[in-house]
């Protein structure tokens, strides 16, 4: 049974994709449809009209099944295999540069914001779902 | 016969996924994560049997197609931790919006700098984005899904492995620095290296995951346009 209801809760999120790729074509969205449909999914479980029971289990499945379905989409990387040799190795060199600037940017400029507004805010803030006291950064 | 084959090679990945899943499970290795090993093993396969991707894509595209939900399906996990997304919300939102800015025009003007064509420009742009939505940014602006797949996958090694060495050179401390840096440069994979950091620091890496793929959908474009207009 639990594949069924599975099967049945892809199916719902397949629905929230389309809803969302609808509603991206109608609005002119410049965002892809299927962050139209996350965002919709998200407002309508905060509101509780879905409830999470209804979406748990396939968004579960698809979780941790994730890295599968790139696959095809990566694999056309066989058409572009020159990436690995001459200039394209310079591509990944500033790709592994960039992505250090990123980590290092975001969380220094995360933690100097949180410093700044825990100043406006000085109760203490509890981080719930974890219990844990938020570390003085 | 196109049937056929299309249950062939949707056969061959799946096998091919969970095979390397078992692998992964038993050693553990950065280097023997599924998505790398699955996908090299499907390409050297298909090279190997004079396979055309276009051939392969006759079952591909049904796999391909799942990439919509599943990036729909990322809202379970923000949902969950939603107080966590409300507790920090400047924090989350400032961090990830300014590193994504940075991260985009850092890659897009090296790129360009060292004369790069655009489709590999394009494809660059998305990297610190999770897969299936960093493959529609790339898509939608002229980029190559494949090549950022790639690139998203360096861009996630980066932090998974080098992740350690960024946080000492950079000194970054606190486990909301470290998990917002590590969910939003390098998603997925970052936020799997947050886990030795501490709890707040995985809930922070993967929210922080979330909102970048939400937020950058959003700059990616306007960054695109900029650039070529």
């Amino acid at each position: 049974m639990k594949i069924l209801r599975i099967i049945a809760q892809v199916g719902v999120l397949y629905l929230f994709f389309l809803a969302g790729e609808f509603l991206q074509k109608q609005l002119q969205l410049p965002i892809p449809g299927s962050i139209v449909g996350l965002l919709l999914l998200f407002v309508l479980l905060l509101l509780k009209i879905v409830p999470v029971k209804m979406i748990e289990e396939g968004s579960s499945f698809i979780l941790a099944y994730l890295p599968m379905f790139f696959i095809p989409a990566t694999a056309g990387i066989m058409n572009h295999l020159d990436i690995f040799s001459g200039k394209g190795l310079l591509l990944i060199g500033i790709l592994v540069i960039s992505s250090v600037i990123t980590m290092a940017v975001t969380a220094h400029s995360s933690q100097w914001i949180a410093r700044r507004s825990k100043g406006l805010q000085p109760r203490r803030r509890i981080v719930v779902g974890i219990g844990k006291k938020e570390k003085e950064a | 016969m196109n049937l056929l084959l299309a249950l062939a090679f949707i056969a061959l990945s799946v096998g091919v996924y969970l095979l390397m899943s078992m692998l992964y499970k038993r050693y553990r290795l950065p280097v023997l994560l599924p998505a790398l090993t699955a996908t090299f093993t499907v390409v050297v396969l298909l090279l190997g049997l004079h396979i055309s991707y276009e051939t392969y894509m006759i079952g591909g595209e049904w796999i391909n197609r799942l990439l919509g939900p599943a990036v729909v399906s990322l809202a379970y996990p923000l949902y969950k931790q939603r107080h966590v997304l409300w507790n920090n919300l400047p924090a989350v939102l400032g961090g990830t919006f300014t590193g994504l800015l940075v991260g985009m025009f850092s890659g897009l003007l090296l790129a360009l700098w060292f004369g790069f064509s655009k489709i590999y420009v394009l494809s660059v742009l998305p990297k610190s984005i999770t897969t299936a939505v960093a493959i529609q940014i790339s898509g939608n602006l002229g980029g190559d899904a494949s090549l950022t797949s790639v690139f998203v996958m360096i861009a996630g090694f980066t932090g998974a492995i080098g992740g350690p060495y960024i946080i000492k050179l950079f000194r970054i401390r606190g486990e909301a620095g470290i998990g917002i840096g590590l969910g939003t440069a390098s998603h997925a994979l970052g936020t799997a290296k947050a886990l030795e950091y501490g709890e707040q620091a995985v809930s922070m890496s993967s929210v922080a995951m979330t909102v970048s793929a939400i937020v950058g959908s959003i700059v990616g474009p306007v960054a695109a346009w900029m650039l070529y207009h």
